[in-house]
């Protein structure tokens, strides 16, 4: 039977709306508007998981996203299942389930808990030191050391939910909905500023909208009834946009930030259909406003990590925004004014506080002598050394501090409790400036790192500036917003406002304790489980830096960065090593600020919209007969057309033979196409490309090779003269959009007297590639107007037509060897065309072909593929294509670099033809080429860059790049394979028709 | 007689959008660096080509985006005959521009596939996808932009209020207008 500690009906908590959610298998109940953690307090369930090294029972200890502890798996076992979410961050809805993580069988008996008692042999670089010997052991370590590492369990089935991006643009980004942050994107929105303002949390208002005491006035009325009516009005802003459960998770540079909308996930699982659950903020920002508060710091003392010990905020916010209690016997610790707040809340609201104890021995506010008025006991210049109680805070004991604050004294005064609130004063949330680029300063009279310079147009403002009182903050933010939006005024000037807060504080980072720093267990992070001990080992140990520290003891490295305890840390690693915090720095702030889902980062990217992909207007027709497709660039290309069951192979072999034999189609749409006009477009080519085109009539067609400024094979294609000052360039598929960027930043750079201009048309075109022995009676039947004679049409000529009423441009160019023609027409006629050829030329048995089948017709031909054959390190020379460079030029792009001495070497890897000794052998492509198999070590002479099996010449062909290959012409090689070695002879690269019959045929 | 195929075959509506291919429609880039080109292009179309980056300028029956200093495309504001692939206006460029050494003339109609949008949900579509910034564009009638929607290339013309014109590669077309309908259907 659970208590019910609901003490007061609070306006942020519908309670009519019952929500009944499960954790650990129990189900519970809260209301619509409380999160996991304060729906558990209210049952008064304070144990909520297990701590990562030595599986201590931990409970709730924050209300917000810096909660080191209560991180729980939501839906265990489902395809929603989510490790490591926060607690205090979770809003609960009907049906939620939640368990505790790290611990096994369960989180009230942990097997791991063993752990606790060992401790003592498991210091910091426990790990590092223990593991490193035998090295043989290390694949058996591993093996455990795996099973025992992180928190909970990640889905190992796809994620039903939907995740999108969103760019926006505004001009005043404003983050954090506190106080600071309600008046600037009020005052910035009233300006004409397009504002975007955000928050982590579901409510606008921060921690001020939930002060109810008359201790904080603004004109006159409590904080929080003067900021509900800033809220409404900034409601009805039209250029405000606000935007909440959204947490800032990046600050880059220029202002780019990236923050996570929460969308779906306080809503039931049923509610969540087809909507977005997180959308991925892309914002740009021309300036922002960071408001992003602070984080109260908790106090390091013995045995500070039991279920039941809370910030001293968190317990007021549970009880002045959930209506929660978290405890029946409370006490406070403190070293400054905010746990008296909390007291007097609690106080208001009838929970008992049985005392404070406050390390400050002298202290005056109005703050504490009202709290005292209530009979609170107070225990001034005391603190606590110790805590008992393993599942719950039961007791702690207290001394009396010395007047250096370094040692305790006196008696042990012992307090019965279920609950201690803990307050060291505030640390600006500073994370995401850092993240900007921001340099921060070290305030010394208050022990806190504040933002000192800016990275770009942005400034801080309230508590995460170092401003922490009401007075502080509405009296330095008028000014402020005045000078960064350059306005005359804003309506927050001269506000009367009253705050009883004083600001001293004493300021102890490693509290002292009646026992020696070595028999307790300080805890810094709470996550990771690092004490203050494991701090002064790793400086004891040699470690200096504070990066250095904190990988060793691993503090801060939890899912929650250590925003409790770093700066603690920082205190500690300062205070032993002598050194000053200012000068220590801090360590890298990193993104994301809170953990985000690997769903928010892919956003739709993710199935079919993985990757763009392109179709050629024919892709149907491949999809209707059955082609397989692959990628090339981003290109779906018809790869190959398995008929009854066929393998690629058969396929291939079958299309092959009725290319040679008779006639194939195939489907050339997605070679690159530039259009190029102007005066000077034939001198534009002789610079691109190696070879001459100042003659190329008018109506012809001419094999390019286009080079690198190194001298490299960079593109090849045919280029075909229109007219006079027109040429189309064909590219190779992959190369189209580089290849144009390249050649428009030459004419853009290099030659901008050049009177040439490029327009791609590659889409423009649909290019159907008839070949074979027929084609010509193929095509002369699709355009029955041309005159196919040889005489008229000859190989590497290019016509006008006409099919019907529609222009097409027919050039009689083949990359097979065989006659061919390609037919190229606009993109919506192309299926047509294709459909046309198809049925002129059942007769002929045509047959479509798909790359696969290209491949080896042309490499029969021993025509290179740019990129196959090629790999940016062949010149055309290497390629034994020494009749494509013109030594008359007087330039042309990488002809320099021909010339010199790397370039000239004999001795280069050259492209060759490759025979096996078994013509049933096919050599596998990327297979290592080597001459003697004795020499040690074994010289690679080169590799294979095509092979397959020709159908056509009945063996194996391979092409392949060998050092020296040129002349090693009837050499036998080896190409040594994991069970065998084949045997190999060097040929031309040219396997078939050398003499170009077939093309005239 | 060949069979024209368009690539986007539906009609798509959402609540507040609207988005369909208008086809076909004949588009030309034209380029050129010289006052006469501009002044013969103004002649021949009875059309000012816009000079200011990132506008548009029209008349009864044209349209000319500016694409960049020497660079516009012009398409025609309305749907041709599929039956021919012939265009008057290409063919009075060729010859008083191509022919003369103006400037560039290229037929790129089915370069780009066309999708007209209307709706007051446009730019939440596009805010999905585009990095562009769309505040002023989506204010101004007849600016132009060239810009990524789903990390492809496309060019944005602001019709009207509530209504754009889209550019899209051809082999590009199916896939985004996919992507978009994905996306408009979350709006």
């Amino acid at each position: 039977m659970t208590k019910n500690l609901r003490v007061k009906t609070s306006k942020f908590i519908d309670e009519t709306y019952k929500v009944s959610f499960k954790f650990n298998g129990t189900t519970y109940y809260g209301y619509k508007g409380d999160t996991l953690a304060s729906a558990l307090l209210a049952n008064d369930i304070h144990l909520v998981g297990r701590s990562f090294k030595y599986h201590r029972p931990r409970g709730i200890m924050t209300a917000g996203s810096e909660e080191p502890n209560a991180i729980v798996q939501l839906h265990n076992n489902t395809s929603r299942t989510e490790p490591n979410v926060r607690a205090t961050e979770i809003e609960i809805y009907e049906g939620l389930e939640a368990s505790s993580q790290n611990c096994w069988p369960s989180v009230n008996f942990d097997i791991g808990g063993i752990n606790n008692f060992l401790s003592p042999v498991l210091p910091a670089g426990f790990y590092y030191k223990t593991f490193m010997w035998p090295a043989s052991f290390w694949e058996k370590y591993e093996y455990f050391i795996r099973k025992s590492a992180g928190l909970g369990k990640s889905p190992t089935v796809p994620d039903p939910d939907i995740y999108e991006h969103k760019y926006i643009h505004c001009d005043v980004l404003v983050v954090g909905a506190g106080i600071s942050g309600i008046i600037a994107a009020k005052t910035a929105a009233k300006n004409g500023f397009k504002t975007l303002l955000l928050d982590e949390k579901s409510y606008l208002g921060g921690s001020t909208i939930y002060q109810n005491s008359e201790n904080f006035k603004i004109s006159n009325q409590i904080s929080s009834s003067w900021l509900e009516k800033e809220i409404n009005e900034i409601k009805k802003i039209e250029n405000l946009e606000i935007k909440t459960r959204t947490s800032v998770a990046a600050f880059h540079g220029y202002n780019f930030l990236l923050a996570r909308e929460n969308l779906t996930d306080h809503l039931p699982l049923d509610q969540r259909k087809n909507k977005t659950r997180h959308r991925l903020l892309k914002i740009r920002a021309k300036k922002v406003i960071m408001a992003t508060g602070s984080l109260e710091r908790p106090l390091i003392f013995d045995n500070n990590d039991r279920p039941g010990i809370l910030l001293s905020s968190a317990i007021e916010k549970y009880a002045n925004l959930f209506g929660v209690a978290c405890g029946e016997r409370n006490v406070l610790f403190t070293n400054n004014d905010s746990a008296y707040e909390t007291a007097i809340s609690l106080f208001q609201k009838g929970i008992n506080i049985e005392a404070i104890v406050d390390n400050r021995e002298e202290i005056d506010s109005k703050l504490i002598k009202e709290t005292e008025k209530n009979n609170i006991k107070v225990y001034k210049g005391y603190t606590v050394v110790d805590t008992t109680g393993y599942k719950r805070i039961n007791k702690i004991s207290i001394m009396q501090l010395s007047k250096d604050g370094q040692k305790v004294m006196g008696s042990k005064v012992s307090i019965t409790c279920d609950c201690l609130g803990i307050s060291g004063g505030w640390t600006p949330a500073v994370h995401l400036f850092t993240q900007s680029g921001g340099k921060l300063k070290f305030r010394d009279e208050d022990q806190v790192f504040i933002p000192d310079k800016y990275p770009s147009d942005q400034i801080s403002i309230g508590s995460c500036n170092g401003d922490f009182t009401l007075n502080e903050i509405l009296s330095s933010i008028p000014n402020k917003l005045k000078d960064f939006l350059n306005i005359k005024k804003t309506d927050y000037e001269n506000l009367e406002v009253y705050s009883s807060f004083n600001k001293s504080k004493r300021n102890i980072w490693l509290l002292p304790s009646d026992k020696l720093i070595g028999k307790t267990k300080p805890f810094v992070d709470y996550q990771n489980d690092a004490t203050a001990k494991d701090i002064k080992l790793a400086l004891r140990e040699g470690f200096r830096s504070i990066e250095h520290v904190k990988r060793y003891t691993t503090t801060g490295m939890g899912t929650d960065q250590g925003k409790l305890g770093n700066m603690h840390a920082l205190g500690i690693i300062s205070e032993t090593a002598g050194s000053k915090m200012g000068e220590l720095g801090t360590t890298t702030f990193r993104p994301p600020y809170t953990p985000l889902t690997f769903g928010t980062i892919v956003g739709r990217n993710v199935g079919e919209y993985f990757d763009i992909f392109r179709k050629t207007p024919i892709h149907d027709w491949h999809v209707k007969n059955k082609a397989k497709f692959e990628n090339v660039g981003q290109w779906k290309r018809a790869w190959y057309y398995p008929k009854d069951g066929e393998d690629m192979h058969e396929a291939v072999q079958r299309e092959s033979k009725a290319a040679r034999d008779s006639a194939g189609i195939l489907d050339a749409s997605t070679l690159g196409k530039i259009d190029i006009q102007g005066t000077d477009a034939s001198e534009f080519l002789n610079r691109v490309y190696t070879n001459a085109w100042s003659k190329l009539a008018i109506g012809k067609c001419r094999y390019g090779l286009m080079l690198n400024e190194d001298g490299m094979v960079y593109d090849d294609g045919v280029t075909t003269r229109l007219d006079e000052n027109h040429y189309i360039m064909t590219t190779t598929t992959g190369g189209a959009a580089t290849v144009l960027g390249k050649l428009e930043d030459y004419l853009q750079t290099e030659w901008p007297e050049l009177d040439v201009y490029l327009t791609s048309v590659t889409d423009h075109y649909a290019t159907v590639s008839v070949c074979g022995p027929n084609s010509k009676k193929i095509v002369s039947q699709v355009i029955p107007d041309l005159d196919f004679s040889d005489e008229n049409f000859p190989h590497m000529s290019f016509k006008n037509a006409k099919i019907g009423k529609i222009k097409c441009r027919v050039m009689r160019i083949s990359f097979t060897g065989e006659h061919s023609y390609e037919i190229n027409v606009q993109a919506n006629y192309g299926k047509s065309v294709w459909e046309k050829c198809i049925e002129a030329g059942k007769e002929f048995n045509i047959t479509p072909y798909g790359t696969e089948t290209m491949h080896l017709l042309r490499a029969e031909k021993g025509f290179i593929i740019v990129g196959q054959d090629t790999d940016a390190t062949m010149t055309p020379i290497d390629l034994q294509m020494d009749w494509i460079v013109s030594k008359k030029k007087y330039d042309f792009i990488g002809k320099r670099s021909l010339y010199r001495s790397d370039t000239i070497k004999e001795d280069r890897k050259q492209l060759v033809g490759l025979l096996t000794e078994n013509p049933d052998d096919v050599l596998e492509e990327g297979a290592q080429i080597v001459a003697d198999m004795n020499k040690s070590p074994v010289e690679m002479l080169g590799h294979v860059t095509s092979s397959y099996y020709s159908p056509n010449l009945k063996k194996s062909i391979a092409l392949g790049v060998v050092r020296g290959g040129k002349n090693m012409m009837g050499q036998k090689l080896i190409i040594p394979m994991e069970n065998k070695q084949i045997n190999v002879t060097v040929a031309d690269p040219v396997f078939l028709d050398k003499e170009n019959k077939r093309l005239n045929a | 007689m060949l069979n024209y195929t368009n690539a986007i075959t539906e009609e798509k509506s959402y609540s507040g959008l609207q988005m369909k291919e208008i086809k076909p429609v004949m588009k030309l880039v034209i380029r050129g660096k010289k006052r006469e080109f501009l002044s013969a292009i103004g002649k021949s179309l009875n059309l000012l080509l816009p000079t200011e980056a990132n506008t548009s300028s029209s008349s009864d029956k044209l349209t000319a985006l500016w694409l960049s200093p020497d660079e516009w495309m012009i398409y025609s504001n309305e749907i041709l005959n599929s039956e021919t692939n012939e265009y008057e206006t290409e063919n009075l460029l060729n010859k008083n521009i191509s022919k003369t050494n103006l400037g560039a003339v290229t037929d790129v109609t089915d370069q780009f596939v066309l999708i007209n949008m209307k709706g007051d949900k446009i730019f939440d579509l596009f805010e999905t996808g585009s990095p562009f910034n769309f505040n002023d564009f989506r204010n101004k009638k007849g600016s132009v932009t060239q810009t990524i929607l789903a990390k492809i290339d496309v060019i944005i013309h602001n019709q009207n209020k509530n209504e754009v014109n889209l550019f899209v590669r051809h082999s590009f077309s199916q896939h985004l207008f996919s992507w978009m309908n994905d996306s408009a259907s979350r709006l």
